[in-house]
């Protein structure tokens, strides 16, 4: 059993080590929330940012909404994590900016000692005209275990408005993973970049589903994937852009690397209910080249660590 | 009384999809020397340089190969290179989204920010290239500079350089060259894989390779003039010293 103190500094440090940066957390100019569990540490915002959140049964409800106009200057660093070996997390999110609004939020997913756990992440995010939204989810895990996780993004973007979307695992086993994005960019001009990389290893299980409708006349959008499996891991990747409206472009973009005894299915679909868009794809499915793995050993890494390098390049 | 070697190898055949590509190779190189292994194209010259580096798919099916004194004829790659064996490839391979300065610091982890801007300076390179991708950004002959600059950091006991002029510009020539004085000047024993005379001209000593075979060692002045009478009289056929060369060719 950890303190709240223990919790936060756990956490906060983890979070901090992992893409935040010193003071992203408990300073007067940060703007960021703390959950261990379903127990709200710390939540802080600055004028022109509202933070409401209510502790749930398995998680949190929480509505952010970033004022008409506001410019965030700091990335808004959301914290969840738990560090017991069991149990589930639910965190429920509604993300509202509104017209004009800017800013760039970090979510740090933290389960260092995840055994058998569920970790889901629902959240539904709307982008008035103008707005721009960068939503970056880092994961860390622990080295071992099946901790399940499931992010699922809702997006609803507006005239001009940009969103772009990140999911990274920097740290640990992936374990069973299934991302599940879906964007409509409706408004005339909106733009949308998905971003997903997976490092899985030993017997995880990925599966990673980004969906962008492309409704609004000349919206864009591109999806790109870098999935790396080794050993016995499986992963799977639909990527679908659908072009409907005039002047829509959209690209797939999928590289999946597989070592050992991995197997990978890539399924890039580009569809065009419009006659006057434009999407586009490429996926490739390979092996990391023996003479990447061979130059690095020559340098003394062993096989392992000069794939390990390798891939830490490709999902940068 | 013989000379320390550092690196010897003694008969060495290897065979890739039923052909014989080295056919009995026997040399050596002595500790802090340049030493050359000229040929032409196809002669097995890299298939040499990779079979004393221990890639699998160039394991010795005959003959061995000692490391200061070692057999390491079953050692792998990272075995070989924890000795202090290493080998800059002809063609480095290409790591998307690893800055150079990360690929330098591979080399040696302890190194500075101003050791990693010296190794560049060696190879004609401004410090600004750390920051760039060791990807498909880089010219061929960038690529090649960075991976000498990286030879250099690591400081090695025997550094392998196959064909290291190659992609290189005129201008950055001479430092290249320059490049194998200031390692073996700081301990380090090179061994040049050339198909280039005047490459192999600044070595100390020399070995010809042809088909698989190694056909001539001597001074590198000797090796050259041999190599560049088209190697008439042919030493398969006539196997005498060719002045202060001597055939190696069994």
């Amino acid at each position: 059993m950890h303190s709240v103190t223990e919790e936060y500094k756990t956490l906060v440090s983890i979070a901090e080590r992992t893409g935040g940066q010193p003071g992203s957390f408990g300073a007067e100019d940060a703007i960021y929330v703390v959950v261990h569990a379903n127990r709200i540490l710390a939540s802080h915002a600055l004028p022109g940012v509202r933070i409401e959140a209510a502790e749930t049964a398995d998680g949190i409800d929480a509505r952010i909404t970033v004022q008409a106009g506001t410019e965030v200057s700091r990335p808004v660093h959301l914290c969840f994590g738990h560090l017991a070996a069991s149990g589930r997390q639910v965190i429920r999110s509604r993300i509202f900016l509104e017209e004009r609004a800017k800013a760039v939020f970090q979510a740090h997913c933290i389960f260092p000692n995840a055994i058998e756990f569920l970790h889901a992440m629902e959240g539904e995010i709307h982008l008035a005209p103008q707005s721009a939204f960068s939503y970056r989810e880092v994961h860390v895990h622990g080295p071992e275990g099946r901790i399940e996780v499931r992010p699922v993004s809702r997006v609803r973007i507006d005239e001009n408005a940009v969103y772009r979307g990140d999911f990274t695992l920097v740290e640990g086993r992936v374990g069973n993973l299934a991302i599940d994005i879906d964007v409509e960019a409706h408004g005339r001009r909106s733009r949308v970049e998905v971003t997903s990389k997976v490092y899985g290893k030993y017997d995880d299980f990925c599966q990673v589903r980004d969906i962008v409708r492309l409704t609004g006349a000349e919206s864009s959008a591109l999806i790109k994937a870098r999935v790396v499996l080794k050993d016995r891991s499986e992963g799977k990747f639909l990527g679908l852009v659908d072009g409907a409206a005039p002047g829509a472009r959209g690209h797939v973009d999928c590289t999946e690397v597989v070592q050992g005894e991995a197997r990978a299915v890539a399924s890039p679909v580009v569809q065009a209910s419009h006659p006057e868009a434009e999407v586009t794809h490429e996926a490739a499915i390979g092996r990391i080249a023996d003479d990447k793995i061979q130059g690095l050993m020559a340098k003394g890494l062993s096989a392992d660590d000069a794939i390990d390098f390798v891939v830490s390049g490709l999902l940068r | 009384m013989l000379e320390p070697r550092m690196l010897f190898v003694k008969d060495v055949e290897v065979e890739r999809e039923g052909n014989r590509i080295l056919r009995g190779i026997s040399m050596q190189v002595h500790p802090g020397e340049i030493c050359g292994v000229l040929g032409r194209n196809g002669a097995g010259k890299s298939s040499l340089a990779y079979a004393i580096m221990g890639l699998p798919q160039y394991a010795p099916k005959k003959g061995r190969i000692w490391f200061d004194g070692e057999d390491i004829t079953e050692w792998g790659v990272t075995q070989r290179a924890r000795a202090g064996i290493t080998l800059a490839w002809q063609h480095p391979a290409r790591y998307e989204g690893i800055p150079v300065r990360d690929y330098l610091k591979l080399s040696n982890p302890s190194a500075r920010e101003e050791d990693l801007a010296e190794a560049l300076n060696l190879v004609q390179m401004e410090p600004f290239y750390l920051d760039r991708m060791v990807d498909k950004g880089l010219s061929g002959g960038e690529r090649k500079r960075i991976e000498l600059s990286s030879i250099y950091l690591m400081k090695p006991r025997l550094a392998i350089l196959d064909e290291p002029d190659s992609g290189v510009d005129l201008l950055a020539l001479g430092e290249v060259m320059g490049l194998f004085k200031v390692l073996a000047s700081g301990g380090s024993s090179v061994l040049i894989i050339t198909h280039r005379e005047d490459v192999a001209a600044a070595c100390d000593r020399s070995y010809l390779m042809c088909a698989g075979k190694m056909i001539l060692e001597g001074s590198a002045e000797a090796v050259k003039r041999y190599f560049l009478s088209q190697c008439e009289p042919c030493v398969e056929q006539k196997p005498e010293n060719t002045g202060e060369a001597a055939s190696n060719h069994a």
